[in-house]
């Protein structure tokens, strides 16, 4: 949206100049709202509306029917005393903390084993890229019975190579979380692949011969060259990762819902369960607008550093 | 858009609400009254065939107003879309209570009609109506009351030689005969029980059997024996542990009817599905019958006592939104459903019907398949039945609450006596004193 009104921006430096020159403009202008219109129509009824009601009515107390009772900042107090908010919160951040340096670094790892020329390249980019676009659902049941911890392939295997106790992974507290984060990093590493294959074609083949000439072994390269090159795309990703880690819900919701116990529940899981399991929809509001905070704030701090990076 | 789906949603529903009290008003009471029917909540048509048999059933009798079937989604979803619906003034004129945990929100968010009326008028027999009453009014009429059963297989237990269940059995009688099946059969394969994740396996049990045992006193020391005897079960390999059941997806449908249990506590609605299952071929043919559950103790087990079990009947509420016209015909699809003729429609489909009398007993197990013995006869039409979900503002988030200690304790991921502690600490400070 902002390019396009960049774009009409333009030319009305030239308004003062009348005529044929302002009906051009004037057509540019038409045309670029018709482009836009139908998203934004779109945009402005399903999601504008509703963010901006959202912020309203995290300072009531809403049950969906009647008229929603305003109770200040009540649903704030309620959450900084509510235990589960901060298991949600603490749960969030772990799968975060660990999702995104993980999926980096094997996402990127594939990319540069991928943008080598080898035999099957084509059939190895596209399994590499299947995770992404199986459905949700099939991926929780079939990485479930994988987990499974009796008759699991993952705990056969464990047990073959000497471990004998191996992990409960989805039916134990302590390593649902794990778990759940190796699906979520094999289910997004194709994705973010092929936005580090897309940046890897970027960088200039002169670079590398320079860097050879100069002695540079693979290793130094990959530090010297490649890394800083990739730098945009890694931002990007990173940026995308974050905010995706901080939203995650389909994985959890389908292959543990939340549990054992607390151990897997995230607050867009808890926004969901306050809501629509409770019908409490003014504090699922109020703490959305917390992890909305928080997604922001994360945001701006990259943003900030990335700008700091680039001056 | 991606952020927060969910809070749009709802905001979404929310805005549709603003959008349709603009124009809606006047329009859908011209609209609906020309094609003269009601509607009628339901969900998964294809497979719930209660809606159209009670609808057919009732527009036989040559109504004002013909009621039509209105399908919504099965599960959780049910109650969401019908929320929504509400809120945005586009639901059904009748509605389905699906069980007792969003009675509450619906009946205080004014979106139920007062029939008192009509609950005056029926037999004292039916089943639940108690649980629909707030404030000495009724505001929905129960068609529906599953129980709480032991589902067995009679074939496994005279291959392992154990006594079959006689009605006099307590939780501690059901474990024996478990473990012994289990002892009997395991070289086939076989185990003796099979109880599902789900938190009423457990939570059911205890609440509706238990002496004072009160979901929103914020005291779940009553769970205790109930989790010990199910953790012990699984230790002694007489089911399925926990972990088990869910990364496997296991089925009770598959357990019980492949016959890889002997013993299932289940709800009522299973004998329908086992008999058309057996007939189908996707359950084995294999004798089976139904007793009564295992009880807390002995002071009411035994076919001269009666048993306590629970579930939530299943009710209809009117939609207040609906025309005044349709009023009366809407109370007499209520009296209708809940009434003998309904009992009776709902138990020729292998429903249990909210009115149990003898008539409809006799129709019930009279269906191809069903069992023919006489506790099975007696487990399924004596029996106090408690609800599940005691209706009050707290229950939907103490329910949560109580499921996430079920997964914890039964994963092993906290004791017993560390899960009910953690969830008493949490029913105070999240829920009861808020």
């Amino acid at each position: 949206m902002s390019e396009s009104s960049v774009a009409i921006a333009r030319p009305t430096g030239a308004v003062g100049t009348r005529g044929p020159l302002r009906r051009l403009w004037l057509r540019n202008a038409l045309q670029g709202w018709g482009f836009i219109l139908p998203n934004f129509v779109g945009f402005a009824l399903l999601t504008m509306v509703p963010v901006v009601t959202l912020f309203y009515y995290a300072f009531t107390s809403w049950n969906a029917f009647g008229k929603a009772k305003f109770t200040g900042v009540e649903n704030f107090v309620r959450m900084w005393n509510d235990g589960s908010f901060w298991t949600a919160l603490w749960n969030t951040v772990y799968y975060t903390a660990f999702h995104i340096p993980l999926t980096l670094v094997v996402s990127l790892g594939l990319a540069l084993l991928l943008n080598r020329r080898i035999r099957g390249l084509a059939f190895f980019r596209t399994a590499a890229f299947f995770p992404y676009i199986t459905s949700i659902v099939a991926i929780a049941v079939v990485w479930n019975t994988l987990f499974s911890p009796d008759y699991g392939p993952i705990n056969q295997f464990l047990r073959a190579i000497g471990i004998d106790n191996p992990p409960g992974w989805t039916a134990s507290a302590t390593w649902s979380m794990p778990a759940v984060i190796i699906v979520g990093t094999w289910r997004e590493m194709g994705y973010y692949m092929l936005l580090f294959l897309a940046g890897l074609q970027t960088v200039p083949r002169e670079l590398y011969e320079a860097a050879r000439v100069d002695g540079a072994n693979r290793w130094q390269q990959f530090w010297g060259v490649t890394l800083p090159m990739l730098r945009p795309t890694t931002f990007f990703v990173t940026v995308m990762l974050t905010i995706g880690s901080f939203k995650v819900f389909d994985l959890i919701l389908v292959m543990t819902e939340g549990g054992p116990g607390q151990s897997t529940l995230v607050l867009s899981q808890y926004i969901y369960q306050k809501g629509f399991y409770e019908n409490d929809f003014g504090y699922a509001s109020a703490v959305s607008i917390v992890l909305f905070a928080i997604c922001i704030a994360v945001t701006v701090i990259q943003f900030l550093y990335n700008k700091r990076k680039d001056a | 858009m991606r952020r927060f789906p969910l809070m749009m949603a709802t905001a979404a529903v929310t805005f549709a609400l603003a959008l349709s009290s603009c124009g809606g008003g006047e329009s859908s009471g011209d609209g609906s009254e020309a094609t003269g029917t009601l509607t009628l909540a339901g969900w998964s048509l294809a497979s719930t065939p209660e809606f159209q048999t009670l609808a057919d059933a009732f527009n036989a009798t040559d109504p004002k107003y013909k009621v039509e079937v209105k399908e919504y989604q099965d599960g959780n979803n049910y109650d969401t879309q019908m929320v929504a619906d509400l809120a945005a003034g586009t639901a059904p004129d009748i509605y389905v209570q699906k069980n007792l945990k969003n009675f509450y929100t619906y009946q205080d968010g004014e979106q139920l009609l007062d029939v008192s009326d009509v609950a005056t008028e029926l037999s004292d027999e039916t089943g639940g109506l108690d649980a629909y009453e707030v404030d000495g009014k009724t505001w929905a009429i129960p068609y529906r009351q599953d129980a709480w059963v032991i589902f067995y297989n009679k074939d496994l237990f005279a291959k392992a030689g154990v006594a079959e269940p006689d009605g006099t059995w307590t939780w501690d009688d059901y474990v024996t005969a478990a473990e012994q099946l289990t002892a009997a059969l395991g070289a086939d394969g076989a185990q003796g029980a099979y109880q599902h994740s789900w938190q009423s396996v457990v939570q059911g049990f205890a609440l509706a059997q238990t002496p004072g045992a009160d979901l929103l006193s914020g005291d779940f020391s009553y769970l205790t024996p109930y989790y010990e005897r199910s953790l012990a079960l699984a230790d002694a390999g007489a089911m399925p542990d926990y972990g088990t059941v869910t990364t496997n997806k296991l089925t009770y449908q598959a357990q019980f009817g492949k016959q890889k249990a002997a013993l299932l506590p289940m709800g009522t609605w299973y004998i329908a599905t086992l008999i058309a299952q057996q007939a189908s071929g996707d359950a084995d043919a294999f004798e089976w019958g139904i007793a009564p559950a295992p009880q807390y103790d002995e002071s009411t087990t035994g076919t001269d006592n009666v048993p306590v079990t629970f579930a939530d009947p299943t009710g209809l509420g009117i939609n207040p939104a609906l025309d005044e016209d349709k009023v009366q015909t809407a109370k007499d699809f209520l009296a209708f459903a809940a009434g003998p003729d309904g009992a009776k429609a709902m138990a020729g489909i292998g429903i249990t019907p909210a009115l149990t009398s003898d008539d409809v007993v006799d129709t019930f197990f009279a269906t191809d398949g069903a069992p023919t013995d006489e506790l099975s006869k007696f487990a399924f039409s004596t029996h106090e039945v408690k609800p599940e979900n005691p209706v009050s503002e707290h229950t939907a988030a103490i329910q949560n609450l109580l499921n996430e200690t079920h997964s914890a304790i039964l994963s092993k991921s906290v004791t017993v006596d560390e899960g009910i502690a953690d969830a008493e600490q949490r029913a105070q400070d999240e829920v009861l004193n808020k």
